[in-house]
């Protein structure tokens, strides 16, 4: 049977501006499922998250994946990956004046 | 006779021979399988997220690791390929707990071994031997249900003091001082208190050690730690590492009245905290949990 492990690394925080998740290693997935769930949100402004991924969780490159964050509260946004080569982290940009609380959660199997 | 039988097959399983259980294994993980159910902790909440206390809220998932670098690539466990992993954020003080939770099957000694190593995130070329503050094992335990005496909740909590404010300290230490807890919510049902906080900590007597933290941030050698808990009188009874065997005489545990919804509980936690900002890493290849219930 395959190991499947679901990572939560965000839970409930606040985004403002350019934020980033803590690097996630889970080399033995061979594909993950990010889902971002808005817990509240302020009025304004559409925002994303782009997935990069990392030979040693020191080194970043952009893995091309990006989610839109849902602006309603309770709305799930997700990206589908395969081959990250082992680390992984999003990286999101809220526009100036808006924010958003997240959860981040990681469906890794393999 | 069946001790005998029980400790020479126990001794000819290389899973198994590196460790001295008690008669009943409970659990062994070495992450060969999975992640074991250990899993992330998060403060206790009621309503909203919001009211999680502070020393809570950086805490995230467990990682099976091959505990890879930059340098060098994958270090690998010492069991095989993965260990489980628990970072720190890169914030000073920074601490990260993960955890099983289990029940105790009966009143009995409690042991827990396991094969662990810290390091520092490898993100600057240089020693970096003072940039992990701390490491340990804490277990949260309860009396059964129905005890002669009042029920305690107990918290035998245990770590090693690696550095503070670039100084090494490289010394065992134990907490016994109980924190506060606080009310979460409105219900009066849910409290939460940061027990794993730094302050309070005391030395144990000869607690001084060097450990092998081998010249680079990306060189990982793996450490056998032991530590035992009666649970009758909640007293530590082991405390070992390596080649040390420390005397716990003067080991105070934590502990308060017991808490409702707790009974007989068993929770095995192993955190690290950072001392710079810079994060840490615990890894551990694998740990056995056993105890000497039913043998009368």
């Amino acid at each position: 049977m395959n190991e499947a492990y679901t990572a939560v690394i965000v839970r409930g925080e606040r985004w403002e501006g350019d934020v980033e998740t803590e690097p996630y290693e889970a080399p033995w997935a061979r594909e993950c499922v990010v889902f971002i769930r808005t817990l509240e949100s302020s009025a304004s402004g559409p925002s994303s998250a782009q997935v990069l991924i990392s030979p040693d969780g020191i080194h970043w490159a952009r893995e091309g994946s990006r989610v839109e964050l849902p602006f309603h509260a309770g709305g799930v946004a997700f990206a589908k990956l395969t081959n990250f080569g082992h680390f992984l982290k999003l990286r999101a940009s809220i526009p100036t004046g808006a924010w958003r609380k997240v959860m981040v959660t990681l469906a890794l199997k393999g | 006779m069946l001790q005998v039988l029980q400790r020479a097959l126990m001794q000819a399983d290389p899973r198994l021979s590196r460790f001295t259980p008690l008669p009943r294994i409970l659990s062994f993980d070495d992450f060969s399988n999975g992640m074991s159910g250990w899993t992330a902790l998060t403060g206790n909440y009621e309503e909203t997220l919001d009211n999680v206390l502070p020393a809570f809220r950086g805490m995230y998932a467990p990682q099976l690791s091959c505990a890879t670098h930059w340098d060098t690539g994958s270090h690998g466990g010492l069991s095989n390929s993965y260990a489980l992993k628990i970072a720190t954020r890169s914030t000073r003080g920074a601490l990260n707990l993960v955890l099983k939770r289990l029940t105790f099957p009966e009143v009995c000694t409690i042991q827990v071994e396991f094969y662990a190593a810290a390091k520092p995130e490898a993100n600057e070329l240089r020693l970096s031997d003072r940039d992990v503050g701390s490491f340990g094992i804490l277990l949260d335990l309860q009396d059964p249900d129905r005890t002669e005496a009042p029920g305690r909740r107990a918290m035998p909590h245990l770590k090693y003091r690696n550095a503070r404010d670039g100084k090494l300290i490289q010394r065992w230490q134990y907490k016994s001082s109980v924190e506060s807890p606080h009310q979460v919510g409105t219900t009066g049902e849910t409290r939460s208190h940061p027990h794993f906080a730094d302050e309070g900590w005391q030395d144990i007597q000869d607690g001084h050690q060097i450990l092998c933290y081998n010249e680079l941030p990306t060189k990982l050698n793996w450490h056998y730690v032991r530590m035992a808990v009666d649970l009758r009188s909640m007293k530590v009874t082991a405390l070992q590492c390596n080649d040390r065997h420390f005397n716990t005489a003067s080991i105070e545990t934590m502990v308060m009245p017991a808490w409702p919804n707790l009974a007989c509980m068993l929770n095995i936690c192993l955190f690290c905290e950072t001392a710079t900002d810079k994060r840490c890493f615990y890894y551990v290849d694998s740990i056995l949990v056993s105890g000497d219930w039913g043998h009368e």
